[in-house]
């Protein structure tokens, strides 16, 4: 059984998320109203998935994806948070989170994609897919900076299945119209996060480097 | 303290400077005067007059043409009254007036008042009471008027700037203000209300049936709202985030897809977008089928912008739309391309039948 933990600051709101879950076969091992408290917990809850609000108290939900992740980067952050938070979503994308889901979603798109969460896959919005296309096109438009990595770069093909999901393809229909397989789909997907979090990783190192912070490389929470 | 309190009151200090400057001059030429004591009670009303000016001047309901006439006039009758007190010789000469540069204050009272045409004229007018101390035209007397000419016209265009960049910054600060404001309902809306209709919408949803009709409208209550409350207003140039404009299409069968950075655009041109996306997603609900969805993606490609308004309706094939064309009954889509052609952009129009329709919008910013 899958172990997940959800923190959303909205009492009404988190139980009833847990008890979908639990309803629908996962096991929930920890819940949380803060992102203080979600930090401090998931340590001994271990959870495998942790399902994430956006606005929250005392550690906002960005912050809590990139702690959760620095302590056990095997954790699979999917954040669950109101359409229109637009900057936040991509930041927590950025932080290593893996889904973005609305909140208007049903309880069968929360399960399925609990779920393709803790699968390893990416769980992408039209909302989402937009967010990073967006983010792709301002990287590359952005002018280079001698020391910096240079922004990295969508291929083409990438972009069109970006595209695709943005505009309410489903994977399946995305791999009929391109006659290519779902797990290449997929794959193409998962390649257009990889790339925004790597750059983003890269990004903190050149940062902490730039701040003299480099001895604390080795303790990479620090950073944050 | 705002501008206008600030000039006018630079006004009553450069009148008493003025005053005492007269008073210096006056004190060593007086036995030079023809009438001594006339030149004395002059400038005692000097003296009256300024102090009535700076009380007068300093209430803003005070600074009424009729006031700034009497201010002109007093001025004007100080100047040729020299003519009259001093000795003829000494103006002949090229003596300065009584009052000096006195005078010269209700040009620049003119000019605050009512720009560089107002000060101009005042100008003129101290200019002709010069004319007739002196009794003609000398150099050191058309010197004085140009002077006073352009300090008229210098003060008044520059208060005109000062005023307007004044409006400028109060407005932009408003907008800050209410950015800030609107910042704050958000958070608090989000806290509270958002997640309830939220909730309210999904277990609704679940429940099926009657409650499956009041979740739907909670659900696009909640996005209602959180449009209202997340839409950012007119920036101070001008310009709209085409964003805010699309997001407010959302609703439970139309997903709203934008990049994480505003997308500018000059306000006008952000609205016929908007509206050409309006008319797109009014084309689906009417053609597409009951329970077809859309999906509105807005990206950002530099020079341009690209609007995609997607849904899985029935769709038609090309043989189908070119009669339909041909037959004029493309109404709506005929006023997006007309739309987005005034624009200097291009549509491009994809439908097969069971595929949905596609259209792209592509407009140059």
């Amino acid at each position: 059984m899958t172990r997940v933990m959800v923190v959303d600051d909205h009492p009404m709101w988190r139980e009833g998320v847990a008890r979908d879950l639990t309803e629908g076969g996962f096991e929930v091992v920890a819940t949380a109203g803060d992102g203080g408290e979600a930090v401090r917990r998931a340590p001994a809850a271990r959870p495998e998935v942790v399902v994430v609000d956006l606005q929250l108290p005392v550690l906002s939900g960005v912050e809590v994806t990139r702690r959760l992740l620095a302590a056990d980067p095997s954790v699979r952050v999917l954040v669950l948070s109101a359409s229109g938070e637009h900057a936040d979503v991509l930041e927590a994308v950025k932080a290593g989170a893996t889904g973005y889901l609305v909140k208007s979603a049903s309880r069968e798109e929360l399960l399925d994609a609990v779920t393709r969460t803790a699968q390893g896959e990416a769980v992408f919005t039209p909302g989402l897919a937009g967010l990073v296309l967006g983010e792709f096109r301002r990287l590359s438009a952005s002018p280079p900076t001698p020391a910096g990595p240079a922004a990295p770069r969508l291929t083409d093909r990438e972009t069109e299945v970006l595209r695709l999901v943005a505009k309410g393809l489903s994977y399946k229909q995305i791999a009929e119209r391109l006659v290519i397989s779902h797990r290449t789909v997929q794959n193409h997907v998962q390649n257009t996060l990889n790339k925004l979090q790597l750059h983003n990783r890269v990004e903190l190192v050149r940062y902490a480097i730039e701040q003299g912070l480099d001895d604390e490389l080795s303790a990479p929470e620090e950073l944050r | 303290m705002g501008i206008e309190t600030a000039v006018w009151r630079a006004l009553t200090v450069f009148r008493v400077l003025g005053l005492v400057y007269a008073l210096a001059v006056y004190i060593r030429r007086y036995d030079e005067y023809a009438h001594p004591v006339g030149g004395w009670v002059v400038l005692g009303l000097m003296a009256g007059w300024t102090a009535l000016a700076a009380v007068a001047y300093s209430r803003p309901h005070g600074r009424r043409w009729p006031l700034l006439a009497a201010d002109l006039s007093v001025a004007m009758a100080t100047v040729v009254g020299t003519r009259f007190l001093d000795d003829v010789d000494r103006i002949e000469a090229g003596a300065q007036t009584l009052p000096v540069v006195w005078a010269a204050a209700p040009v620049l009272a003119f000019a605050i008042r009512g720009g560089w045409p107002a000060g101009v004229g005042a100008a003129c007018a101290v200019g002709l009471a010069d004319l007739v101390h002196r009794g003609e035209l000398t150099v050191p007397t058309a010197n004085n008027i140009v002077l006073l000419l352009l300090a008229g016209a210098v003060v008044g265009y520059t208060m005109s700037l000062a005023r307007r960049g004044e409006l400028a910054l109060a407005r932009a600060l408003a907008v800050q203000a209410a950015g800030r404001e609107r910042e704050r309902l958000s958070r608090d809306i989000h806290d509270s209300v958002l997640q309830v209709l939220a909730l309210v919408g999904r277990r609704g949803q679940e429940a099926g049936g009657e409650a499956a009709e009041l979740g739907r409208l909670a659900a696009d209550q909640e996005r209602a709202l959180r449009a209202l409350v997340s839409a950012a207003p007119e920036t101070v140039d001008g310009e709209l985030d085409l964003r805010a404009l699309l997001t407010a299409y959302a609703t439970s069968s139309v997903t709203v897809s934008t990049p994480a950075t505003p997308v500018v655009l000059a306000a006008a041109r952000a609205r016929e977008v908007a509206a050409a996306v309006g008319a797109a997603l009014a084309n689906v609900a009417a053609h597409a089928g009951d329970a077809a969805r859309a999906w509105v993606l807005l990206e950002d490609a530099g020079s341009e912008v690209v609007v995609s308004v997607r849904d899985d309706g029935h769709g038609f094939d090309h043989a189908r739309l070119e009669a339909a064309r041909v037959e004029g009954r493309l109404g709506v889509a005929a006023s997006i391309e007309g739309r987005v052609r005034d624009l200097g952009g291009t549509t491009v129009l994809e439908s097969a039948p069971g595929e949905g329709t596609e259209v792209e919008l592509r407009v140059p910013r």
